[in-house]
């Protein structure tokens, strides 16, 4: 047995089901031997850096490793954006990677694969040695699951070449070195909590990613009922427990105001999974007056501004809150907090933006179509929001709880939103989702709309199309610079994506959106939606940020 | 650095303007948000500043001194403050003076100021910030030329 076949084995038996990338000489005997498997299912892309994207996204949807894979050298440079993008957002992931032959240091395509993993906040393991196949795919996976990120797997290509001596020894998945457990809170740290909490009056649980994957949601809607707490998100966990009377959306720059006139009053802040970064805490400034118990499974984690909580129990989200909950409840506090009926009244309404804009004819108030999809489409149905301008739209507008909720966000770039929706719409087994994101974010990876098509991807990628790099827009034009400078036309995207192979429609009025979302549902598969939207609507955080407003 | 100047006319004459605006409280008064509290022995005061940023409220803590020339009717103002979450500083420097105005009994004070914003909240209002201060310059006018105004009567009553 070849070091490759071998190494393919081991990628089955670690579970792999799907893989994305680009087939290269670096990667094709690894790839043919998992097609000779059975039971993988290779999706070609047509850019590595959007394969692993799409790895990325069925990572932060399924919570277990994604599979990239691309050639050596030229291959793996184009994985940069995505890999410090899965780096940042903490997903667990293995590319494969072929590297230059050992004995050939002046092959076309040598790369010091090491530091530009490295350098990409990625984990790297070479496969020097035919004996240390099985532990570096071992340790790969085992990585990528324990530390939570992208995890280069690097095989020369040479050494995929020599022989596996081994091959009648089963491979030993990397299940077998670490069974998942979850983190059990000090009983000093909780009784530390407990003291803080039940002197509050005026109590926000902040909910992130972590409490949500570690199931704590009935825990938090509990402990929120005894101190009459609000329920707040991080972006990452947008719309999440909204069932809640008085959950005010995300905590940051993307809440409504009355949360944020609402959180000016916090006493404590309970965050829970959630890494109250600055973006969370608006660097600290939407709780002036609180004292935070920080629950995360981490060690430790540091807010915003280098502050750590006034308490931080380190203990699984769910453990955590349930222990909390039941000493208080051996402490009898009941707290009113926030559950007024002042306070009730004043949330149904914090979503609505009645601020108006001139409307530019042929185009459409991209509120409004935030407003119709949300709407339209079923709550079984996951949502993908993309980065840029548009983003402040949808990542306030966007209401309905869904299974999946995803915002962009990460490394704060674009276009990286369409492959990471691609992935996660596969690693829910091909149900149907949309996405919604901005024109140069849709353009940049638009090729990938021909994957979707050719793998049936049942993606309705809405494209908030305002024919320009939207914050770059809004920028210039607020210091007065020349805001033109950041307009680019773009083509008909529904012809495109119907020339792709898919279905498309320009669209330029909310009827035709619902039209076309009503046509999408009924028959979901790969469509693409150019909907022409105003440029003279601002979103909210812009208005806020960039022309001082208090809306 | 954001740079503000306004000019403020107003229908008293310079001496009952100046009056006025050299008592350190009731210029601060004036500022939206802005509270002077103890004065202290190198003559300069605690004042705390609460601004509006979007829907966020920060407050700064500061030390204002002021320098004030009775016989040119000139005054400057600086201070130098940190906010509540120790991110953010912020320096303001503002010279302002009474001078006759046209009409004869009536002034006119220019105001410069200058007001430096570093640290956390920099980045997080960015251009916004530009126009808070103007925002909160174009009030305090108001409220000064309202009190100038006000004081005219007062005086003339007496």
């Amino acid at each position: 047995m070849k070091v490759y076949q071998r190494l393919a084995a081991a990628f089955k038996a670690e579970g792999t089901t799907h893989v994305f990338g680009i087939m290269g000489d670096g990667n094709m005997y690894w790839m043919h031997e998992l097609d000779k498997l059975g039971g993988v299912k290779m999706l070609e892309v047509r850019h590595e850096g959007a394969g692993l994207g799409m790895a990325d996204g069925w990572a932060r949807v399924t919570r277990t490793p994604g599979i990239a894979t691309a050639t050596c050298g030229p291959g793996v440079t184009q994985l940069a954006t995505a890999l410090v993008t899965a780096a940042r957002a903490q997903s667990p992931l293995v590319a494969f990677c072929g590297e230059y032959p050992s004995n050939d240091d002046e092959y076309n395509q040598r790369l010091d694969q090491a530091a530009f993993a490295a350098g990409c906040e990625t984990g790297f393991i070479r496969i020097n040695t035919p004996d240390g196949a099985d532990d570096a795919v071992r340790k790969a996976f085992y990585l990528a699951k324990l530390e939570s990120r992208p995890i280069m797997l690097s095989a020369p290509m040479d050494v995929q070449q020599m022989t596996f001596e081994d091959d009648d020894e089963p491979y030993k998945p990397s299940s077998t070195l670490l069974k998942p457990r979850a983190v059990q809170p000090d009983p000093a740290a909780l009784e530390q909590a407990a003291d803080i909490i039940a002197g509050s009056k005026k109590p926000v649980i902040v909910v992130g990613r972590g409490a949500k994957w570690s199931g704590a949601g009935d825990a938090v809607l509990k402990l929120g009922e005894r101190l009459g707490a609000l329920i707040a998100t991080t972006l990452m966990a947008k719309t999440w427990l909204s069932e809640s009377e008085y959950h005010v959306g995300v905590s940051g720059t993307y809440g409504t105001r009355t949360a944020m006139q609402l959180f000016e009053e916090a006493d404590c802040v309970i965050a829970v999974g959630a890494s109250m970064n600055r973006y969370t805490t608006e660097h600290g400034y939407l709780y002036p007056k609180a004292r935070f118990v920080h629950v995360d499974a981490k060690p430790h984690l540091m807010m915003s501004g280098g502050r750590s909580a006034d308490c931080y129990v380190q203990a699984d989200a769910r453990a955590g809150v349930e222990a909390l909950e039941s000493l208080l409840a051996k402490r009898s506090v009941k707290m009113t907090g926030y559950r007024t009926p002042e306070v009730k009244k004043r949330l149904p309404y914090q979503y609505e933006d009645r601020t108006e804009f001139p409307i530019e004819p042929g185009t459409v108030d991209p509120r409004e179509i935030v407003l119709a999809l949300d709407e339209l489409v079923p709550a079984d149905l996951n949502l993908f929001t993309g980065s840029g301008a548009t983003a402040g739209f949808s990542n306030i507008m966007f209401r309905r709880q869904r299974p999946v909720v995803l915002a962009s966000h990460f490394f704060g770039c674009i276009g990286q939103m369409l492959p990471a929706a691609i992935g996660g719409v596969v690693a829910t087994g091909n149900k149907p989702a949309i996405l919604v994101d901005g024109d140069a974010s849709v353009m940049m990876h638009l090729a990938e709309f021909e994957t979707m098509v050719r793998y049936g991807v049942p993606l309705l990628v809405v494209c908030m199309n305002n024919q320009a790099l939207g914050s770059e827009y809004y920028k210039l034009d607020a210091h007065k610079m020349k805001a033109d400078l950041a307009t680019i036309p773009t083509p008909d995207l529904g012809a495109v994506a119907t020339s792709f192979g898919g279905r498309g429609r320009l669209v330029r009025s909310v009827e035709d959106v619902r039209a076309a979302a009503k046509e999408w549902l009924a028959k979901p598969g790969p469509m693409m939606l150019d909907v022409r939207i105003s440029r003279s609507v601002v979103t909210l955080p812009y208005r806020r940020v960039h022309y001082g407003r208090d809306e | 650095m954001i740079e503000v100047s306004e000019r403020i006319e107003v229908p008293s004459a310079p001496r009952i303007v100046w009056n006025l605006l050299s008592d350190p409280r009731a210029v601060v008064d004036c500022v939206p948000g802005a509270a002077l509290g103890e004065q202290l022995e190198d003559g300069s005061y605690d004042a705390t500043l609460t601004v509006k940023f979007g829907p966020a409220k920060v407050t700064f803590r500061a030390r204002v001194a002021l320098e004030l020339d009775s016989a040119a009717m000139t005054g400057q103002v600086s201070s130098r403050g940190k906010d509540d979450q120790g991110g953010t500083r912020v320096k303001a420097a503002m010279t302002f003076k009474v001078v006759e105005g046209e009409a004869p009994g009536s002034s006119v004070i220019p105001i410069d100021a200058q007001v430096e914003i570093s640290g956390r909240l920099a980045s997080l209002v960015e251009s916004g910030a530009n126009l808070v201060v103007k925002r909160m310059t174009g009030e305090f006018s108001e409220r000064l030329a309202a009190k100038v105004a006000g004081a005219t009567f007062v005086t003339s009553d007496k």
